[in-house]
């Protein structure tokens, strides 16, 4: 044990910055795989030429420990620097965000006001992660304007020792982050059926999806970004770029007025439903608040007073926001 | 017997929430003569209902919790939830809003309003022998 902590094990004690320190990394000397398998004409030749765009360019910067390999620079980490387990070869250890690119998706959404979908579309990440980015980062910058404490070395190490996504600058293309146009399971989808068509009859994914579920959206509008979809569909059909561009800024701008029109029809009916009562009013003279009263229904509760669109605290319903396993930050906005 | 509409209240600790509801009274328990004389020296009080039981009918909510308005414009407001058309039908059929009821259906119209601001003072010094007495 004291042969393998003074030799091998020698490189967990100092691990190398900006880089995973797995195991499955260094050979039974203690030797980085990496170092070893990159000749040095290799890497004479990989200064000449351009970084290729998945390379991680910070694990490049830092030079090696003097004890692996001494003036040279570090090759990117490879597959075999992804596994942290050495004897379960199929896990892979997955990049995450880094401090820049989250910065950036948050200038994006919040300064530069694009919508959570266009940012996951250019930036290659999922619209949920965008949002998550967006909301942390909200937090983050909230508690710096108090003078909150925040755990930047613990932020710092945990970033260190992950594969991170590095943001990259314009002329080069975004790095790919995550596959962010995945088809979402949904339950509906999940069984086995045999249905008997004619073959004369064109049998699409929209009537794929009938047939699971009525209800059920056909998996093309089910997707996250639909309007990929149709922006590869045109490339493919030959039209010119300035046209894809026309037609993919008019759909965003019907997009966005239909989005637009839709909220105004809900604050409409929100308005009308919405009686508010002034101090002025009730005789008073520049009371503290106004009162809103909301027209509802006794009728949503239910037969049994219990259906969840009911309005009022329920009935012989315990109130379980204190207790574990379940769900308390919002999940519906 | 007597139907109220009067309020609930729910919530936790410094953070009422109330729902409206329609429930039986309490009432004095006097059926018969011997009865209306054993109230005259003991009052038997019946609460029919318990505070927080099941009522009859949950007409809405009020949250007396002032909220900021989303638009960061005008007045915090209070949250009233109300179906109006049963509560028009219960006061119909008899039943007696509670007072702090009463205030709230009277801003919008359904009864006639008794608690105004301005009156308070006047009722007041009109009651300040009795209210002395009741001091004392």
């Amino acid at each position: 044990m004291f042969a393998w902590l003074k030799g091998p094990g020698e490189n967990f004690r100092r691990p190398l910055p900006d880089s995973t320190n797995y195991l499955s990394s260094y050979n039974s000397q203690g030797r980085l795989w990496r170092s070893l398998e990159s000749s040095p004409t290799l890497a004479l030749d990989e200064e000449a030429s351009d970084p290729p765009a998945e390379s991680n360019p910070e694990s490049k910067e830092n030079p090696l420990q003097s004890q692996v390999v001494s003036e040279d620079k570090l090759p990117p980490e490879d597959k075999q620097d992804l596994k942290p387990f050495p004897v379960n070869s199929d896990f892979t250890s997955q990049p995450v965000l880094s401090e820049e690119l989250r910065e950036e998706i948050y200038d994006r959404v919040v300064n530069n006001g694009k919508s959570v979908k266009i940012a996951s579309a250019e930036l290659s990440v999922d619209m949920s992660r965008v949002a998550a980015v967006v909301r942390l980062k909200t937090i983050e910058k909230d508690w710096v304007k108090k003078n909150k404490p925040l755990a930047k070395a613990y932020s710092k190490a945990i970033l260190e020792m992950l594969p991170t996504t590095p943001l990259t600058k314009f002329p080069m293309r975004p790095k790919m982050h995550e596959s962010i146009n995945d088809l979402p399971v949904h339950p509906a989808t999940t069984q086995q059926i045999f249905e008997p068509t004619s073959e004369s009859r064109s049998f699409t994914r929209i009537d794929a999806s009938k047939v699971f579920d009525p209800e059920l959206l056909p998996a093309d509008e089910r997707i996250s970004h639909p309007e990929l979809i149709e922006l590869e569909r045109e490339r493919r059909l030959g039209i010119s770029q300035e046209e894809r561009i026309m037609r993919q800024r008019e759909r965003a701008k019907k997009e966005l007025e239909r989005r637009e029109s839709k909220e105004r029809r809900r604050d409409e009916i929100e308005e009308a439903t919405l009686k508010r009562v002034l101090p002025a009013e009730r005789g008073g003279n520049g009371g503290r608040w106004e009162w809103r009263f909301r027209e509802i229904s006794v009728q949503d509760a239910g037969k049994d007073g219990r259906a969840p669109g009911g309005v009022g605290w329920r009935y012989g319903i315990p109130h379980e926001d204190r207790k574990k396993g379940h769900v308390k930050i919002p999940t519906r906005v | 017997m007597v139907v109220r509409i009067r309020l609930a209240r729910f919530g936790k600790r410094h953070a009422p929430f109330y729902n409206i509801v329609v429930a039986h009274a309490r009432y004095v328990l006097a059926d018969t003569p011997a009865q209306l004389f054993l109230c005259s020296l003991v009052t038997i009080i019946v609460n029919r209902t318990a505070r927080n039981s099941k009522p009859i009918e949950v007409l809405g909510t009020y949250d007396p919790i002032p909220k900021q308005p989303p638009d960061g414009e005008g007045k915090p407001f209070k949250d009233i939830r109300l179906d109006s058309v049963r509560a028009k039908y219960w006061l119909g059929v008899g039943a007696q809003p509670s007072d702090p009821v009463w205030r709230l259906l009277s801003m919008i119209g359904l009864v006639e309003p008794r608690y105004r601001p301005g009156q308070q003072a006047k009722t007041a010094k009109s009651h300040a022998p009795s209210s002395d007495l009741r001091e004392a």
